[in-house]
């Protein structure tokens, strides 16, 4: 069953095209790693699938319902690149808060809140401000928050931007326990041997033009590195 | 439908306490009440003019009457400055992305928005007036509920106050958008002080002696299509000072003033749908 599904999509900013024609689907259960040099359209496509901005031809759904219509974004998880958090709030103020958006009944929600700070190890520091959280917590922070409603669907804007390597190593444990429970996931990154690491397929698109969809066995054969292929295809 | 509600209720209630928390609104709530404590000694009643006791009611209409403007004008000012950054800050801070990548629709924000700007702007200009109105029922044995009911008619500007600079935020820098609907309420006022003076005796002899009629209708349509802010707090306060109701002339400025803000609402609604969410 078909969990993304994008449908000749181009997004032009005046003359710039951002993205190009783009066509790819993303099964349900996949976990997916859109690849691209900086400026290739990856957090457009994002922004498309999450009706942040419109395509300008061709059309973007989610679990077969339009990005367009607000009930696509029923089961989305979404972690923004470099994401912001309002610096008065305190972990578990965020969370709440999220939660309440999300329609999530009181009790449900303490329950989940809490199970979250556990799994994205803030414990102990879930009720000081967020403003004196390290980059790494604001973004496992963010991660709990996209987590909250038990989300089909985890979007995923460079996850692991400005972390250090243990900040790295545990976002990838926390990606790797959420693939293990079935979750589609769709991630946006830079750090190709992570994605080697974790990921099922991979597309590769540069200056809004897909390169390749496939799966990383598949595109890393010949012994090559995911790195290799990424350089290889991206240089021309 | 119920959950649509739901959420623009939320949206509305966080919105009301992102704004009450900040060290601005309180100081500003502080100064209103300030002022208000110095107008007290206008409530303790036996004024005298050249040794002749006034009629304190109608002494305590003049004043109630006055702080009744300053604190509706004051409250609409403070309206202005609490929307003018409320789309950026939710940008900045991640919220606006955080709610709409949730199964919310771009109006069911707005509109959570609209809602608890409305609501702070609305509670904080009433709770000004209702300091005035205790105060002055206590100490003067006057009770007048058309004060309370005044206040909550002046609600109208707000409302068309926190859609135009949410709209105009939308289109030019904060500040600007602010000193738009600053200027707009500014000549409301204005063009209102000169009417009235017009319409005076001494306006009506200067008016005849001058002969451009012609001018003067084009100024007129101009007049009364102007956002009648300050016509609405004028037939407001009618209800409790001695002015009394004046018919259509009374009733036009709030069908002026609701129509400015559908229209204002309605491309308001339409702007943020073409917005591209950072």
């Amino acid at each position: 069953m078909l969990m993304i599904e994008l449908n000749a999509v181009t997004k032009q900013y005046g003359s710039f095209t951002a993205v190009d024609n783009i066509s790819f689907s993303v099964q349900t259960g996949e976990y997916f790693a859109l690849l691209g040099p900086n400026g290739a359209g990856k957090t457009t496509i994002v922004k498309m699938l999450l009706d942040f901005t419109q395509p300008t031809s061709g059309s973007l759904s989610i679990n077969s319902v339009p990005s367009t219509q607000a009930a696509s974004r029923t089961a989305i998880g979404y972690l923004a690149e470099n994401h912001h958090i309002p610096p008065h709030l305190s972990g578990w103020q965020y969370l709440q808060r999220c939660a309440e958006l999300l329609n999530i009944n009181r009790s449900d929600a303490t329950d989940q809140c809490r199970r979250i700070v556990k799994q994205i190890g803030i414990e102990g520091r879930e009720n000081t401000k967020t403003n004196t959280y390290s980059k790494g917590m604001i973004q496992r922070l963010g991660m709990g928050a996209a987590l909250l409603g038990n989300p089909k669907l985890l979007l995923l804007d460079e996850p692991t931007a400005g972390l250090d390597p243990i900040g790295i190593i545990e976002i990838r444990q926390l990606l790797e326990s959420l693939k293990n429970q079935g979750m589609t996931i769709f991630l946006n990154s830079h750090l190709l041997s992570e994605v080697e690491k974790i990921c099922d397929n991979a597309a590769i698109i540069h200056q809004g033009r897909l390169l390749v969809k496939d799966n990383i066995a598949a595109l890393i054969k010949n012994g090559d590195t995911l790195e290799d292929v990424f350089v290889r295809l991206v240089k021309g | 439908m119920p959950k649509a509600r739901s959420s623009i209720i939320t949206i509305a209630k966080y919105t009301l306490m992102d704004q009450v928390r900040q060290k601005s609104f309180i100081i500003m709530f502080v100064m209103c009440a300030l002022f208000l404590l110095l107008v007290r000694n206008c409530s303790q009643g036996g004024f005298m003019v050249n040794g002749q006791t006034l009629d304190n009611e109608a002494v305590v209409r003049v004043v109630l009457k006055a702080v009744f403007h300053i604190n509706a004008a004051g409250t609409m000012f403070l309206a202005a400055l609490f929307s003018m950054r409320v789309f950026k800050r939710d940008r900045d801070e991640g919220m606006q992305s955080c709610i709409l990548s949730k199964p919310i629709t771009r109006w069911q924000y707005v509109a959570g928005k609209i809602l608890g700007l409305l609501v702070l702007s609305v509670a904080f200009m009433f709770i000004l007036h209702s300091i005035v109105f205790i105060m002055f029922s206590v100490n003067l044995k006057v009770v007048m509920p058309e004060y309370l009911i005044a206040s909550l008619l002046c609600s109208f500007n707000l409302l068309f106050v926190v859609v135009a600079v949410l709209l105009f935020s939308l289109l030019m820098p904060d500040i600007i958008a602010f000193l738009c609907v600053t200027g707009i309420g500014i000549v409301s006022f204005v063009a209102d002080g000169i009417a009235a003076v017009s319409r005076s005796p001494m306006g009506q002899a200067m008016m005849q002696q001058s002969d451009s009629t012609s001018d003067l209708s084009l100024w007129k349509v101009i007049y009364y299509l102007w956002p009648k802010l300050s016509g609405i707090q004028q037939a407001a306060s009618s209800m409790f000072s001695r002015e009394g109701f004046q018919g259509f002339l009374s009733i036009y400025p709030f069908i002026n003033i609701l129509i400015y803000s559908l229209i204002l609402g309605a491309l308001l609604f339409w702007r943020f749908r073409h917005e591209d969410i950072i």
